[in-house]
């Protein structure tokens, strides 16, 4: 029956080769952008799943509950003594792993000097996580303090040859380079390993350096992850009073302080310690921490959601052009049931016909899938594959896809097409033509996907440009940022501006603790005022800093090297902090803020006020911010605002300045505006994926009404041969046969506004600074959906208006 | 074998109920070859119909082979159908898709016949219609003589007790006709299958062994011959 059935889907797919090419074109394309979706959702909800252990280990975080004015907090980094006190007090802590992940740090061999990331580990970490090693002893390989494990490709970076163990390196350890020995190689950690490295060195040798020793038995500096593992069955993750016990052990009082200053009142204790899984580390990005930034879950769901409405688009077409021409086989359907078929012999054949077009389809969609993958690694930063290896559960998801997608699409018209009474059948008195209520509406919802998703990706794209465009409050052009945070900058900072001074492309050069933009990082204070908790962003600047950004004092004075005051006491505050302390312009200078410093020194004195700048992304309002001159803290960001005019020289220039004063560190800098258009990258990422998927809808859409309209017109051959005969124009068929689609498309349009209007209005609650909505981003979606929909339906109109009348009429 | 009493069978349109049949009642023995016979719109295809099954009266007696067709669901009615009844139409209604071996294995295929019995009854069948040569052939590389041929040999692959033909030579030139006729009459009388035909032409009710004259719905005479 199965080979019967696969042999006749065969040849009614080839005698309608048309209607064929149609479905698979249009499945494959859903298909492939699914697939490609999956993937990359299935590397996300992936993550940390090759660990052998991985339902046992845990990586411990501080959650600290609604506290002071503050909301709920988790923090991963950790003193360093609480590993060690957790496998001391715990009996069914197993082994404990600490890491000290700093990021990049400058490594040298006779053979390469970079920044890759280097990892300090304590010398379990090989055997309690499944990082397999190619060389070395995984029990030994980090026991020597001086010993270092390379990754493969360290190993040929490095030394260029895959097994480098006993030679020597150098890793700049807090400003030296110091010598360390190869003990090992590793192999890469896969994409998906939320603990990523290029090196690793041992725990202890960092714990014997000059910022690791601060944190020996120091429970008041959290700086590193711990991994625990647990015994088999343990219930500690689970076990809060456990913890908090443990907590209160270590950090004893800290509840009864918080009591008697009035900042905590609730019942029991506002911090614990708590244990995440491994394999949520990825997954929870409140708890956040490590190389590879956390992704909400949701967003993965989202994008599959997006996936599976452009499948469903496709289905759609299957289902709408199935029925379209199910008159066509009434007459073999009444055939069959007379010579003994049941409904069900019928659906199973029906089915297997949309199985076997899906299954061709998944063919061409996996080819199509692997051409774009290429283009989604660079639209999310990944490397991804398609690996039966790396991600095993592929294999049943594309098989599940293609039963799935086969089921979807020919389900409705399977059970249609079988439950034809014979009779009626025989006489062809089946009407089914492709205006059916039912294929109007899919027709209408695929058009309803397609304008939402146009309007929403035009809103997006206005909403991205707005970020863009929008005046920060200082001037973000041809500026460069020089990063120079790992030099002596005390030294360099002043022999660098001298440098550049005398460089015809420099405009001026200012320095700040800081960089701005995505990735720089903020520091903030909060301290009592007046009985008022405050808390003030802060920012460590020289003078030149705000002439070089062209930043506004609206009122007060700049800072001034002459004035000795300045580098200690004087702060300029921006006018969100003005409003927020009940000052004006003019009554903010000269004002103390009391309660800043701690005992014994003397509060901050405001000598100016800047205008409002964005030195967060646009998603928040301007806070309250000021700016102090250095003193205690480093310039580590140079500031060089060039000409304008061909940067490139600018920039060679500003390096060989750079080399002759630091000539062991890399020139490495980055452009200001480009620091700011990073802030919404993700957003950029959503506009692009929004506007794939919905140009994407739109096509598959305009596939399958072709194929409809194509049904159309020769279902209505006679009757256009007839109007023909009695006068009509090509101009009135045209528009008899165009109209019956293009009603569906303006109903689509009218139903899309507001889905898509609420939907981006949610979006774009994000955002502090953004766009209103305006009418014409829908008018400029619909209109585009009915140009296309015109187009394809007209082009089969226009062909039945233009046939001979004779011929078609002497065909019946 | 069969024995039908007040068959009714009407249509709604619209507020008139179009009688087709009316009080149409007969009997009719294993063995018999039958025609029914009648002016356009006397019914003779509806009543074909409702005693192949393929449609139900709307009042009415139906007995089959002694079992009570007009109680049965649709799925008994098909079980019954199967096993008992082979069609044959004036237009054939051969499947175009598939060859003339796959339009005799298609009703087996439904029956899950076992696979080793399918091909010797197809060969015996091809066999007997002198049609070996032709079974890799598709529907429309046949005259209208074979196609029907087919469509008889179609109808027997099943050996059904009763065969039911709808003006089965309406499309053949006259030599063809009688080839058709011929064999009707000689499994009627070899083998002993009920034959039943709708027609219109005297020549072919002459085969036969009875002529129902159907006027106005209603069995109006029943001739022996």
């Amino acid at each position: 029956m199965l080979k019967t059935n696969l042999l006749i889907a065969l040849r009614s797919l080839w005698k309608n080769k048309a209607i064929t090419a149609i479905n698979i074109v249009g499945l494959s394309l859903g298909m492939a952008c699914f697939s490609l979706l999956m993937l990359h959702v299935n590397d996300e909800f992936s993550f940390d799943r090759f660990h052998v252990n991985k339902e046992r280990i845990y990586r411990v975080y501080r959650h600290i509950l609604p506290y002071n004015g503050k909301e709920a907090s988790s923090d991963p980094y950790l003193p360093m003594p609480l590993g060690p006190a957790m496998q001391a007090d715990f009996p069914d802590v197993l082994n404990y792993v600490r890491l000290c992940d700093w990021g990049e740090q400058y490594v040298r061999s006779a053979r390469l000097l970079a920044k890759p990331r280097v990892l300090y580990a304590d010398a379990r970490f090989l055997t309690v996580l499944a990082f397999p090693l190619l060389y070395g002893d995984p029990q030994t390989a980090l026991s020597d303090p001086n010993s270092v494990v390379l990754t493969e490709q360290a190993a040929l970076d490095y030394f260029g040859e895959q097994n480098p163990t006993g030679k020597t390196l150098e890793i700049k350890v807090a400003d030296v380079f110091e010598p360390f020995v190869v003990s090992g190689v590793v192999r890469n950690p896969p994409p998906n390993s939320s603990i990523r490295f290029d090196f690793l060195a041992s725990f202890e040798r960092h714990a014997a350096s000059k910022y690791g020793k601060r944190g020996v038995n120091n429970w008041n500096r959290s700086a590193y992850f711990t991994l625990v593992e647990l015994k088999p069955g343990s219930g500690l993750a689970s076990d809060s009073a456990r913890l908090q016990q443990f907590y209160n052990k270590y950090h004893p009082g800290e509840t009864e302080e918080a009591r008697s200053a009035g900042q905590w009142a609730g019942a029991g204790d506002p911090t614990n310690y708590r244990l995440q899984a491994l394999t949520d580390w990825h997954t929870q990005p409140e708890i956040g921490g490590g190389a590879v930034a956390p992704v909400n879950p949701k967003y993965g769901w989202i994008l599959l959601g997006l996936g599976g409405l452009v499948l469903l688009i496709a289905c759609i077409n299957f289902t709408t052009l199935s029925i379209g021409r199910s008159a066509g086989r009434a007459r073999e359907v009444g055939v069959r049931k007379v010579i003994g078929a049941r409904r069900g012999q019928l659906a199973a054949q029906f089915l297997t016909e949309s199985l076997l077009l899906s299954g061709i389809s998944m063919l061409l969609a996996f080819v199509l899938a692997k051409t774009f993958l290429p283009a989604l690694n660079e639209l999310t930063d990944k490397q991804l594959r398609f690996d039966f290896q790396l991600y095993p559960e592929l294999g049943w998801m594309l098989t599940g896809l293609t039963l799935l997608t086969g089921l979807l699409a020919g389900i409705y018209p399977a059970l249609v097409q079988s439950g034809f009474r014979p009779l009626e059948a025989l006489r062809s008195k089946i009407r089914l033509s492709g205006s059916g209520l039912f294929t109007k509406s899919l027709v209408t919802f695929q058009f309803v996907l397609s304008v939402g998703l146009i309007a929403c990706t035009l809103i997006m794209l206005r909403q991205l440009h707005f970020l863009q465009q929008k005046n920060p409050g200082f001037n973000k052009e041809n500026v460069l940022i020089v990063d120079a945070s790992d030099a002596d900058t005390r030294r360099i900072y002043p022999l660098f501006k001298a440098a550049l001074a005398a460089n015809p492309a420099v405009e001026g050069v200012g320095a700040s603790e800081l960089s701005l933009g995505a990735d720089a990082g903020w520091s903030r204070s909060g301290f009592e005022y007046e009985g008022q908790h405050k808390e003030v962003f802060e920012y460590f600047i020289d003078p030149d800093y705000m002439t070089v950004l062209n930043m506004d004092l609206l009122s007060g004075r700049p800072f001034d090297y002459a004035v000795s005051a300045d580098t200690t006491q004087s702060v300029i505050i921006n006018e969100a902090m003005m409003h927020d302390f009940g000052w004006t312009p003019a009554s903010a200078p000269g004002q103390v803020l009391k309660g800043y410093s701690e005992s014994g020194k003397k509060d901050p004195v405001v000598i100016g006020v800047v205008r409002d700048f964005n030195f967060l992304s646009l998603h928040k309002e301007v806070k309250p911010m000021m700016f102090h001159m250095f003193n205690g803290y480093q310039p580590y960001q140079f500031f060089v605002r060039l000409r304008p005019g061909d940067l490139s020289e600018g920039i060679a220039a500003i390096e060989k300045n750079w080399l002759a004063i630091e000539p062991d560190l890399p020139f490495r800098y980055h452009f200001l505006d480009d620091n700011l258009a990073r802030f919404y990258k993700t957003e950029a990422r959503w506009s692009t994926i929004t506007g794939y998927a919905g140009g994407l809808a739109v096509m598959l859409a305009a596939l399958g009404l072709f194929g409809l309209a194509a049904l159309a017109a020769q279902k209505r051959t006679k009757e256009i041969g007839i109007r023909k005969v009695l006068g009509a124009s090509v101009a009135g068929i045209t528009r008899l046969l165009a109209g019956d689609f293009l009603r569906l498309v303006l109903l689509a349009i009218v139903l899309a506004t507001p889905v898509a209007w609420y939907l981006m209005q949610l979006w774009l609650a994000d955002f502090a600074y953004r766009i209103e909505i305006s009418w014409w981003t829908f008018a400029v979606a619909g209109l585009m959906a009915i140009a296309i929909a015109f187009l394809t339906v007209s082009f089969q109109s226009i062909r039945a208006a233009l046939a001979d009348p004779v011929r078609s009429l002497r065909s019946e | 074998m069969i024995e039908f009493k007040d068959i009714e069978r009407y249509y709604d349109a619209g507020a008139v109920k179009s009688y087709v049949l009316r009080y149409a009642s007969a009997r009719i023995g294993e063995g018999e070859f039958v025609s029914i016979m009648g002016p356009s719109g006397a019914g003779k295809s509806t009543l074909l119909h409702i005693l192949g099954m393929l449609d139900e009266p709307t009042a009415g007696e139906y007995w089959f082979l002694g079992e009570p067709v007009h109680k049965f669901n649709e799925r008994r009615r098909t079980e019954l159908y199967q096993q008992y009844i082979g069609f044959v139409f004036q237009a054939y209604h051969l499947i175009d898709d598939l060859t003339v071996y796959e339009n005799l294995e298609t009703p087996l295929l439904y029956k899950k016949v076992p696979s080793a019995e399918r091909k010797s009854r197809i060969a015996d069948l091809l066999d007997r219609f002198n049609m070996v040569a032709k079974k890799d052939l598709f529907p429309s590389q046949l005259s209208g003589g074979q196609q029907q041929l087919v469509g008889v040999a179609r109808a027997l692959i099943g050996r059904p007790k009763l065969i039911l033909a709808d003006e089965p030579t309406g499309n053949l030139q006259s030599p063809q006709a009688r080839e058709i006729m011929d064999i009707f009459r000689q499994l009627n009388r070899d083998e002993g299958v009920t034959i039943i035909q709708v027609t219109h032409s005297d020549t072919n009710a002459r085969y036969g062994s009875r002529i129902l004259h159907l006027l106005d719905g209603k069995v109006e005479r029943d001739e022996k011959i």
